[in-house]
């Protein structure tokens, strides 16, 4: 079996040493703040300042009080500060930073995100003008059609990040309710929870009700496809709201279907303008181009320096930045740039410093499939406690060609290929639709790229696109000497798998497979499966 | 009434994957070109020298090896294939064209072609996978044609030399359209107050029209047309009700048999190996290329839960309202193979719409691929949904 150089931090790493510690089996948030030496913990209060001020700022306008009453999935955000703790537990330094930096930046963006909701919802704010400029789209969905409308003019809804995609990492049992309301209604229980999820809480009108027009897309996978019909015929029929289904092609690497590709992003387009009133904009389009490249940029060096004996940048905080910079921002927002060069400034700091999450590296792991929401913690869990280093996960391993951003006529052809290339590579169904080869080669190129001697594997029990190369999997890793990892979940119900019969699949390997002892043993059994 | 001629014949033919038929046409040098999915435009794979095969498996029973490779998570129908290929039950084969329809379906035939479980002699031994429209517009109707050239035609020819020309089209349509006339006539039976011909008979027959090569069971298809008319039915009708049956693919006629013999008639057939919308004929026209007249026939028709535009999707229900309605459908069973996710959310939102919007009585259900391992359970759900049936006909004056 191919094995790596184990990797020792030859720095002791300030403040307490044994994060399992901070949890208790009687509370469902933590029993105190992680002590993380004077530095650090003072950089940590101050994030929490920041972000007790972000929600501050969203709760004293009347409308999202009235909202907040409305909307059941809104008490999730009661529990945001607990859910950024998840975050950070046991990061120091650049780290911690680079924790803070991205994700409360994605905090603030979904704090804004609902704050829209709120404001066109007919229920809330109900504010028509508004309501009207708005374009309501799928949580699972790829902006790049929105790319050339000017943000001012035109405002792009994903209101199912806020109702049910981060509310439920925030809260892990935020979602049963709607499960069980889309299983009353008649769907069976062995669907994706995800878009059973958000079926269920059209069913359960729970959503906010606002938009001129709604974008509907397949691109994950066949259960995201089939939850839209019973989503759309609620937009459609009960509410007036017209709604797109933009189609993108399954076998994103046959050149042959891009054409199509392009033509239905043309389409949704066609469909934005005359719903909207308002005409795409090339200069708008292209300035986003040169974004969405400049955050390829700084994705391609932030996974090279995770190639490296000291990476920087990965897990739940990655993941997270990267799907809603990729995903529901797609170059529209300026912010992201910025914040895209602090990263990377703050991961080659870390770099140039050997900065390390734990005490040692005893394993290079690619972490494939798909991660569970309630559970997000757990790539720092596997590093902290079994040495096991995250290099990146599957989500995270995207586009990395550069797109046209020069506004030529040429170009302009060129940019309903690009956009049409982007929406069929979106995070995730990159690599579960598309053939085998782009979830299996793909993988052990990054093996050998990232010299990485362990894959685990995510095995999200409703994903069939995974599950069905199961056995290939196995035989191809044994084939090249990779210890291959399974850990099960159900994404998003944590009655299916808890917490900690998640992180015992791993220890259960690391211990009977590896033959090895955890590096942090108060970390081994944390009693927070009760915990928000 | 007197038991079909041909029936037993036509049972004979299901019991295996590779039937009789497959092996004469074979010995006739003719090109075996298997398939999984509706999706795929049926006369473009019998063209020539071509005849096409659906690929089932009948009498499946222990699903262990695929259940490894795709875990029991996956549906019964794609490990049921899966393993009859890794046991050598498809190596009639000369090609499997396959569209990326349903993940799991997919999933099964990347399996096959990783395992290597066909060709192994037959070095022109090729698989295709094909993305299918999701839509009915005409930027779909392109997407087809381009994908029927590049994963039918231009690998049939090349590997296996068959004509792909214009005339060859429209000669394998006409073909196609002799086997939908005969199967729609024989089906159009079922309408009668007194059905000459019982669900199960006909879903063995139309079975047959996917799994066995055409040209090979037209005389015995005629044959038996030409029996029904002159055939006497009952004069005490068994049934308490005629069923509507919809959903997802059915390849296991004693799911019929079973239902019928609760009572239930079986007087129409939507779904996967079924004659709707399956055996509809292909109507060409001369001011068209006939390859585009066929994908666009294909896109307008398909009633598979995968087009996703709102326009089928209410489509689909008015679909089975109209021939509920045509067929004089007292009630309507949805079913779905478990674990298949199109159909989950087809089959919940089909049945609450065509009870709600159209009045009918329906029974949702989910079920094995083999409806041996779980007949109590179905037997049961259909008893009392007969029986719901009939006290709302008593309930609103009529008879039992």
């Amino acid at each position: 079996m191919k094995t790596v150089q184990k990797v020792v931090n030859p720095v002791r790493r300030a403040g307490e040493q044994s994060p399992g510690k901070i949890y208790d089996p009687k509370l469902k948030v933590r029993a105190r703040r992680e002590w993380r030496g004077v530095k650090d913990t003072f950089y940590d209060y101050t994030r929490w300042l920041y972000l007790m001020s972000v929600l501050g700022r969203f709760i004293i306008v009347p409308r999202n009080v009235k909202g907040f009453f409305r909307y059941r999935w809104m008490m999730s955000y009661l529990f945001v500060p607990h859910g950024m703790d998840k975050f950070t537990v046991g990061l120091r330094d650049e780290a911690l930073r680079l924790a803070h930096t991205s994700f409360n930046f994605v905090i603030a963006d979904v704090t804004q995100a609902i704050a829209n909701c709120f404001r066109g919802d007919r229920r809330v704010g109900n504010d028509k003008a508004y309501s009207d400029a708005c374009v309501v789209t799928d949580e699972n969905s790829m902006v790049t059609f929105m790319m050339g409308f000017d943000t001012k003019k035109v405002h792009t809804i994903l209101r199912e990040v806020p109702t049910m995609f981060a509310s439920n990492i925030f809260h892990q049992f935020n979602v049963m309710h709607y499960l069980d309301i889309a299983q009353q209604y008649g769907i069976s229980g062995d669907v994706c929870p995800m878009p059973e999820a958000e079926a269920g809480i059209s069913i359960d009108d729970d959503f906010c009700v606002l938009g001129c027009c709604a974008v509907q897309n397949n691109t994950t996978c066949d259960g995201s496809l089939m939850g839209n019909g019973i989503i759309a015929k609620r937009l459609e029929r009960e509410y007036g709201i017209p709604t797109f289904q933009l189609a993108t092609p399954l076998r994103h690497k046959e050149p042959d279907v891009m054409d199509y590709a392009a033509q239905e992003i043309k389409n949704a387009i066609a469909f934005v303008e005359e719903h909207t009133g308002v005409k795409w904009d090339w200069d708008v389009y292209f300035r986003a181009a040169k974004r969405v490249n400049d955050a390829t940029r700084c994705r391609i060096a932030q996974l090279e320096i995770n190639s490296t004996p000291y990476p920087q940048f990965f897990g739940a905080a990655f993941s997270l930045y990267n799907d809603t910079n990729y995903m529901g921002n797609s170059g529209r927002n300026a912010d992201f740039v910025k914040i895209d060069h602090k990263l990377l400034a703050l991961a080659e700091k870390g770099y140039r410093e050997k900065r390390m999450y734990a005490k040692e590296y005893r394993h290079r792991a690619i972490v494939w499939g798909v991660q569970p929401q309630y559970v997000i913690d757990m790539l720092y869990w596997l590093v902290q406690c079994w040495g096991v280093m995250p290099l990146t996960d599957m989500l995270s391993v995207i586009n990395t060609d550069m797109i046209a951003e020069e506004d030529t006529p040429e170009n302009r052809e060129q940019a309903y290929r690009d956009m049409a290339m982007l929406n069929m590579e979106m995070i995730m169904r990159n690599h579960t639709h598309g053939g085998y080869k782009v979830l299996l080669d793909d993988l052990w190129e990054l093996c050998e790229k990232m010299n990485a001697d362990m894959v685990m594997m995510w095995e999200h029990m409703s994903c069939k696109a995974l599950t069905g190369m199961h056995g290939m999997f196995e035989e191809q890793a044994r084939e090249r000497g990779i210890h291959i990892m399974w850990v099960s979940h159900d994404l998003c119900d944590p009655r299916v798998f808890t917490r900690s019969a998640i992180r015992d699949q791993v220890s259960a390997y690391m211990r009977t497979v590896m033959r090895e002892e955890p590096l942090d043993p108060s970390l081994e059994n944390i009693p927070d499966n009760e915990a928000y | 009434m007197r038991d079909l001629k041909h029936l037993q014949y036509f049972e004979d033919l299901l019991q295996v994957a590779n039937n009789a038929l497959i092996t004469q046409a074979r010995e006739e040098g003719k090109v075996c070109v298997a398939y999984t999915c509706e999706n795929v435009p049926e006369p473009l794979l019998n063209l020539d020298r071509a005849f096409s095969i659906r690929l089932h498996a009948p009498h499946t029973g222990s699903m262990d090896i695929a259940t490894y490779y795709m875990t029991n998570l996956l549906c019964e129908p794609s490990r049921a294939l899966l393993e009859r290929a890794i046991e050598g039950g498809f190596n009639f084969a000369d090609c499997v064209i396959t569209p990326d329809g349903c993940t799991m379906m997919n999933r099964a035939v990347e399996n096959m072609e990783l395992l290597k479980t066909m060709g192994k002699d037959n070095p022109n031994f090729f698989h295709e996978y094909m993305e299918i429209a999701f839509k009915n517009t005409d930027n779909d109707v392109n997407l087809a044609v381009l994908q029927c050239k590049n994963h039918i035609l231009t690998p049939l020819h090349e590997k296996y030399g068959i004509d792909i020309s214009d005339e060859a089209i429209r000669k394998a349509v006409a073909e196609h359209n002799e086997i939908c006339r005969l199967i729609r006539a024989i089906g159009d039976f079922r309408k009668e107050d007194r059905p000459r011909i019982t669900g199960y008979e006909y879903h063995v027959i139309t079975l047959a029209s996917y799994v066995c090569p055409k040209h090979l069971i037209k005389a015995k298809l005629e044959e038996t047309l030409e029996e029904l008319k002159t055939r006497e039915p009952d004069e005490k009708q068994p049934w308490r009700a005629r069923i509507l049956l919809v959903g997802s693919e059915v390849d296991d006629s004693d799911l019929i048999k079973l239902i019928e013999e609760q009572g239930a008639f079986v007087c129409c057939d939507r779904f996967c190996f079924g004659s709707y919308p399956g055996r509809n004929e292909i109507v060409l026209n001369d001011d068209e290329d006939a390859l585009t007249q066929v994908c666009r026939h294909y896109i307008q028709n398909c009633q598979c839960p995968r087009m996703m535009n709102m326009e089928k999707v209410y489509g689909r229900k008015q679909y089975v309202a109209d021939l509920a309605r045509e067929y004089k459908a007292d009630g309507i069973i949805y079913e779905q193979v478990k674990f298949c996710d199109p159909w989950a959310y087809e089959r919940t939102l089909g049945s609450a719409m065509l009870k709600d919007d159209y009045g009918y009585p329906v029974l949702s259900v989910d079920r094995p691929y083999s409806i041996a391992s779980s007949a109590g359970q179905m037997r049961t759900r259909v008893q009392a949904f007969v029986e719901s049936i009939e006290i709302k006909s008593i309930q609103r004056g009529g008879k039992a």
